[in-house]
């Protein structure tokens, strides 16, 4: 199992952050077999739909996507085998944004997030999940 | 009150407030004027001291002040011991602390170094208001080479 | 990091802190802006920059999710008042359309140890409760607005 990336976004849709661990090959690999770049188009659909987390699942990757009640909106892309990854955005809001973007008085909060404090915890964070450890398996 | 994050979000706001204010009064200088943020934490600082103090013994002497203000004090405010007081014994106090509680969120280094002095102003000020309160009168300022760390120089004046 | 052991108790500090920070903070701006209006529309735009922040870390903390209706927000806005303030307020005063409430509060630590002078008598002293509540909704998507209808200062209480 493997984390590829995050993008978290403002209530108004900027991008605040983005940030890539293992790149996802989806697109290069479908276009090399033949031009079915839509194939996994198709089959995405919303397999979890609790109150402002969604998730989608291809057939390369799930998207997982959480929306807090202020509208920020955290999305991860995993390998479709992760499990717990809601509750992983709810501790990346809780333990990483709140407290090293919003506590954190010199990031504005409608900015691109610049903090290095912010970068690193996250980081440790992710890499520290089940999700991220069991890739070696 | 119960949660601490509130006083947190106060203090960043009356950096803010000092901040805008020193946009608007000194539109010309660079050097920031930190005064005001002082001035704030000595009138919180000195009256603060006084409800804690209240009911304890007087302190035997100054080093046993500063022994106070490092322990049951900083505690008390910023949730965590100084980690070092060094003296010269001639009246000059260096405080450390390696997670100052209003660095800790900023950074781990030195990014955002230049707006540290706005962060440990009003901290100089709590500390000087509050030794005047315990009849040390003295100078405080103070010094971070990498967040979180913080070192805050007392300088006792004697007359 | 070292023990944070204190003889003290530490919410209750915390709470004073946040009392006398605040009335310093309050004395400074009177001192800054001489328009006693002025200054309650200064401590409400800093309360509402605190309210945006304060809200995230309300939400972390309490987990809570979208407010269902203006009934389900006073709830959560009385959490709030718990949580950081330590005090419940009482919802009241709902108007007929249920667009419009107040939150009563019979004690108001902001304004313990706090008396206010005659010539301050227009001041909202409190104002800063209003724009933490108006900055805090505005996150979740509720534009409010918020005013103090009665001050315990000059006898009792709001919004």
């Amino acid at each position: 199992m493997t984390v590829y990336n995050i993008y978290i976004f403002d209530k108004a849709g900027t991008l605040l952050y983005y940030e890539e661990w293992n790149r996802l090959k989806q697109s290069g690999m479908t276009r090399g077999r033949g031009g079915k770049t839509n194939s996994f188009v198709s089959k995405i659909s919303p397999t979890d739909t609790k109150e402002g987390f969604l998730c989608y699942k291809t057939s390369k990757y799930t998207l997982h996507f959480l929306e807090t009640p202020s509208g920020l909106k955290f999305v991860i892309n995993t390998d479709v085998h992760s499990q717990g990854v809601r509750e992983l955005l709810q501790q990346i809001y809780n333990q990483v944004y709140v407290e090293y973007v919003v506590k954190n008085p010199l990031c504005n909060l409608s900015q691109p997030i610049q903090s290095e404090l912010f970068k690193s915890n996250l980081d440790s964070y992710i890499k520290q999940s089940p999700i991220f450890l069991s890739k070696a398996l | 009150m119960a949660d601490e994050s509130l006083f947190d979000f106060l203090h960043s706001e009356i950096v803010n407030y000092n901040l805008e204010c020193n946009e608007i009064k000194n539109k010309d200088t660079k050097d920031e004027d930190l005064s005001t943020l002082e001035y704030i934490g000595f009138s919180t600082g000195y009256r603060i001291i006084e409800r804690l103090t209240k009911e304890m013994p007087r302190f035997k002497d100054e080093l046993d002040t500063m022994k106070f203000i490092c322990t049951d004090f900083w505690s008390a405010v910023y949730k965590k011991q100084i980690d070092n007081l060094r003296t010269n014994h001639q009246g000059v106090y260096v405080l450390q602390d390696n997670g100052f509680r209003f660095l800790t969120k900023l950074s781990s280094g030195r990014q955002y170094l230049e707006a540290a002095p706005r962060y440990v102003a009003f901290t100089c000020g709590v500390i000087r208001g509050s030794l005047a309160n315990l009849n040390i009168n003295c100078l405080v300022t103070a010094e971070v080479q990498n967040m979180p760390s913080c070192k805050f120089h007392i300088q006792v004046q004697r007359n | 990091m070292s023990r944070s052991t204190t003889r003290f108790d530490t919410k209750k500090v915390n709470s004073e802190l946040v009392t006398l920070t605040y009335g310093a903070l309050v004395a400074q701006i009177i001192k800054d802006l001489e328009n006693t209006d002025d200054v309650s529309k200064q401590l409400e735009r800093l309360g509402y920059n605190m309210g945006i922040r304060l809200i995230e870390d309300f939400l972390a903390k309490t987990g809570t999710g979208r407010c269902l209706d203006l009934k389900d927000t006073a709830d959560k806005i009385q959490t709030a008042f718990r949580m950081y303030l330590g005090v419940q307020p009482n919802v009241a005063n709902w108007s007929a359309a249920g667009d419009e409430f107040s939150f009563v509060l019979d004690s108001n630590p902001l304004t313990d140890l706090v008396e206010l002078p005659e010539d301050l008598k227009g001041l909202k002293y409190c104002n800063i409760i209003c724009g933490v509540i108006r900055g805090a909704l505005e996150m979740v998507q509720l534009d409010v607005q918020s005013w103090i209808v009665q001050d315990q200062l000059k006898r009792g209480s709001k919004h």
